[in-house]
């Protein structure tokens, strides 16, 4: 087995990045923003009237905004995966890099992505009181802490396990229920939201946006774990292949 | 890679990340917060409401909360 250097894993880190943002970005245009262009009609139908004030950044411009904000995240949220791959990537149970890679980014989307958007669901920009956006963020970013320490523990459980004789299955699957109970008791402990849904913005739009959201930050960490995962991989094969795959070995 | 040559559990050698390395990630995590979360905490008047304005759809597509 090859170990790949931390400068290798963070080149590769970064270009899953760049994937992963290419990848959440057309799913933000292609997805998202027809269902925030609903919300904005709800908007301005609210200040029909009242004379509009000149929008600070315009419509097209927060739609590109939006794509490049997408893909600034990924790409930093892939350098942070690639360094903490590099340091957790000997406690990860999986026979391949590929596997480690993967793993890690689910950890990730479910710490990061999928806990805080069940416990606090998105909402589209015709909901929202700015009174309680400090301490919605507190909450989100506590959410996301917490998460993160409860996947730690998963891991750390599973090790355990294996290390008291455990079989392989049994282990992890120890871990797994670990980190199940671990977030169902966050989501729990966790103070509940605050956000309440004007009586003008529909069920169906808000359930829309979420779903979306939830669909651009899942294209987003499952691109961040494929790619990561893949430029890790040992090319094998022919051997023109074979050389390339010896260098990437020793050179990265 | 032939599985001859890995035995499976447990024979992955760690790999040193030095602080340099964390240092990179914590920036990262800075950068991220400030496209997604900064609400007048680190910048203040036209640069916060032009970056906020100017991420505002990415930050409501990506579940971050606002207003
Ligand atoms: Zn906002």
């Amino acid at each position: 087995m090859t170990t790949p250097t931390l400068g290798g894993i963070l080149r590769r880190g970064a270009l899953a990045g760049v994937a992963a943002g290419v990848v959440a970005s057309v799913v933000a245009f292609a997805v998202v923003e027809p269902v925030i262009a609903r919300a904005l009609a709800v908007e301005e139908a609210r200040s029909a009237g009242t004379p509009a004030e000149e929008p600070l950044v315009g419509r097209a411009m927060q739609v590109a905004g939006g794509m490049v904000a997408a893909v600034a995240v990924a790409v930093c949220l892939a350098l942070v995966l690639a360094v903490v791959f590099a340091t957790v990537r000997h406690r990860l149970p999986a026979r391949t890099d590929f596997g480690r890679a993967v793993l890690l980014a689910f950890l990730g989307f479910v710490s990061f992505s999928l806990v805080p958007a069940l416990k606090y669901p998105a909402n589209p920009p015709a909901v929202g009181d700015p009174d309680t956006v400090g301490a919605r963020t507190a909450q989100y970013l506590s959410l996301i802490a917490a998460g993160v320490a409860i996947a730690w523990l998963a891991v750390l459980v599973r090790q355990v396990l294996v290390e008291r004789g455990w079989s392989a299955p049994l282990a992890v699957t120890g871990g797994v229920l670990a980190g199940v109970a671990g977030y169902l008791a966050l989501m729990l402990i966790w103070p509940g939201g605050t956000v309440e849904i004007p009586a003008d913005v529909p069920a169906r739009l808000i359930w829309d946006f979420r779903v979306a959201s939830l669909a651009e930050l899942t294209a987003m960490w499952a691109t961040m774990g494929a790619v990561l995962g893949l430029l890790l991989t040992p090319r094998t094969g022919g051997p023109a292949a074979r050389a390339d795959g010896s260098t990437s070995a020793t050179g990265l | 890679m032939p599985p001859t040559v890995s035995t499976g559990a447990d024979v992955v050698a760690p790999i040193r990340v030095p602080l340099i390395a964390w240092l990179l990630a914590v920036v990262a995590l800075g950068v991220v917060y400030l496209l997604l979360q900064e609400n007048g905490l680190v910048t203040t008047g036209q640069i916060a409401a032009y970056l906020h304005e100017f991420t505002h759809d990415g930050r409501h597509a990506l579940g971050v909360p606002c207003h």
